[in-house]
């Protein structure tokens, strides 16, 4: 149960953190789940020997998946998950089975717009060895005070 | 030898059904260990404030992965040869309209945005695919686009 401290509207401005969230260790039995749900058998995720034959040191984590973890974080602290608006989000590194991922936001922007308090935020998602593995930005709309 | 993937960009995608089923919706909450208590059930779904059972944000990318997925033929349509290619996920970018819920059934229309070509240690392509993902009324309830790296 995620406790940290749900924020208003009126609490952001530019350049405030976003409470961050550690997520793991990733495990690699939930592969292949992932795999059947995405229908994607990409044998990159799945097989140890595919993978180190094309140099990387074990099978990838599907991207899908390390995304869950960032999405996670922004939409477990929201007041309501559906809030969310948009987002973007880039894959900058792999992750692998046994990373712990951290994941991370900062205010760029508060405004309105049809009569919703909105938030601009860039987001990131960084490995054990503070490695980003996800960067992006997300929309979301936050409850005001009044 | 690889042919040249810009002569896609325009193309169309066979539009594309995906209903959201609810052993799915398990499992991926059973994997991310996602427990916020909304996306239990359709009663606790409905006292956070939802009609229904509502899914998780964090699934909607999935479906969307997942419905391209299913109306790409990598091999045929983006002469992904398995064998000396890699295909991984580069960027996703969306946009929701509302809520998405378990059950529900959503047509993608997708179409090939952009293709570009880069090189690091081994050459390859971005490609960007477009979609728009609709209700049973018709109605854009999600779009976006997917950016996928296609080693060579």
């Amino acid at each position: 149960m995620d406790r940290r401290k749900k924020a208003f509207f009126e609490d952001l401005t530019p350049g405030m953190e976003i409470p961050s969230a550690s997520y793991g260790p990733m495990d690699r039995n939930g592969y292949i789940t992932t795999a059947i749900i995405l229908r994607n058998g990409n044998p990159l995720h799945l097989d140890r020997v595919y993978a180190r034959d094309r140099g990387l040191p074990d099978v990838v984590q599907q991207g899908p998946l390390n995304q869950s973890y960032l999405y996670r974080f922004l939409t477990d602290w929201l007041h309501r998950p559906w809030d969310l608006r948009s987002t973007k989000i880039r894959f900058v590194a792999n992750v692998f089975p046994d990373d712990i991922l951290s994941c991370c936001g900062t205010v760029l922007r508060t405004w309105r717009e049809r009569g919703e308090a909105l938030v601009d935020c860039s987001i990131w998602q960084e490995n054990q060895k503070g490695e980003k593995t996800l960067v992006g930005e997300a929309t979301f709309a936050l409850p005001e005070r009044k | 030898m690889i042919q040249d993937r810009k002569a896609l960009i325009g193309r169309v995608l066979p539009p594309f059904s995906y209903v959201i089923d609810a052993e799915n919706v398990h499992d991926y909450l059973r994997v991310t260990d996602e427990d916020l208590a909304t996306y239990r059930d359709a009663g606790s779904s409905r006292a956070a404030g939802y009609d229904r059972h509502v899914i998780p944000p964090s699934f909607a990318p999935w479906i969307a992965l997942s419905a391209l997925l299913r109306s790409i033929d990598w091999e045929r349509d983006f002469y992904l040869d398995y064998r000396i290619g890699t295909l991984m996920f580069g960027e996703q970018e969306m946009r929701y309209a509302r809520p998405l819920y378990v059950g529900e059934s959503l047509i993608f229309t997708a179409n090939v945005l952009d293709v570009i070509e880069k090189r690091g240690s081994r050459a390859f392509d971005v490609v960007t695919i477009g979609y728009d993902a609709a209700d049973n009324r018709g109605a854009v309830v999600l779009s976006g686009a997917c950016g996928f790296i296609l080693f060579k």
